[in-house]
């Protein structure tokens, strides 16, 4: 998994790419977290090239929400393929995580 | 026809990349199509990572054996390690309507597994006995 933390228009987006398990999430997790300390009002998290995630990525994503909400920031995913999706729907995440089409939806929302 | 292939490989996570690309080979081997073949490998990836945290405690240097058989009634996988012995009574998923980290990958494997059971006779560590029956959503 590759992460690179992009600066759009004065937003911070995190750009995955690659497969999210066991062995990639605890990067993830110190990138991700190493962030949302900093308390940013929001994150925006790209997956247009994520092609695999497994239970320990969307710990990390849960984790990260949890945290994000903790002080009224927000997490926001975009670009999500449909294999992902299905994961997302079937652990009934797509109700929590807040999902967009593409990052201006995202930032528009 | 009776189709079976045994690998072992270390219980370090980077090699779970490994495990989930010949899985899904032999899954498409198999004659499983599309999802099917990614819920498989999700779930297989899942079980051999529940291997490395709780049987080995992450204790990377340790062995899971891993064994593919197929037949025109089942599809069968099964892991053995030699870690600490599973509870099978205390293995269950999280309620998918609570949301916290964890306990998603029980749910994960029996969502594609008909079978999900440890072979309780074994005396020193673990065998995880999942079974696919065909001839449904395949």
């Amino acid at each position: 998994m590759n992460i690179e933390v992009i600066d759009h228009k004065g937003k911070k987006v995190l750009t995955l790419s690659g497969e999210i398990d066991m062995y990639s999430s605890p990067e993830l997790r110190e990138e991700l977290m190493g962030i949302l300390i900093k308390k940013v009002p929001a994150l925006y998290i790209d997956f247009r090239e994520v092609s695999y995630i497994d239970s320990s990525g969307i710990a990390t994503f849960v984790e990260g929400l949890k945290y994000v909400k903790s002080y009224g920031g927000r997490l926001q995913f975009f670009s999500i393929s449909k294999g992902i999706m299905d994961i997302f729907k079937f652990s009934k995440l797509d109700r929590v995580f807040e999902i967009y089409g593409n990052l201006d939806d995202a930032i528009n929302s | 026809m009776k189709d079976s292939l045994r690998i072992s490989f270390p219980s370090h996570p980077k090699y779970l990349s490994v495990v989930r690309l010949l899985t899904a080979k032999i899954a498409e081997l198999c004659g499983f199509r599309g999802k099917i073949i990614e819920e498989i490998r999700l779930a297989v990836d899942e079980a051999c990572a529940n291997v490395i945290k709780h049987a080995y405690k992450g204790d990377t240097s340790k062995e899971i054996v891993l064994k593919y058989t197929s037949t025109e009634k089942k599809f069968t996988v099964i892991l053995e390690d030699r870690g600490a012995k599973a509870d099978s009574r205390l293995i269950k998923g999280r309620d998918l309507e609570e949301v916290r980290p964890g306990g998603l990958g029980v749910h994960f494997i029996h969502r594609v597994f008909d079978v999900f059971e440890y072979d309780e006779k074994r005396t020193r560590g673990n065998r995880l006995i999942l079974i696919k029956y065909l001839g449904r959503e395949q």
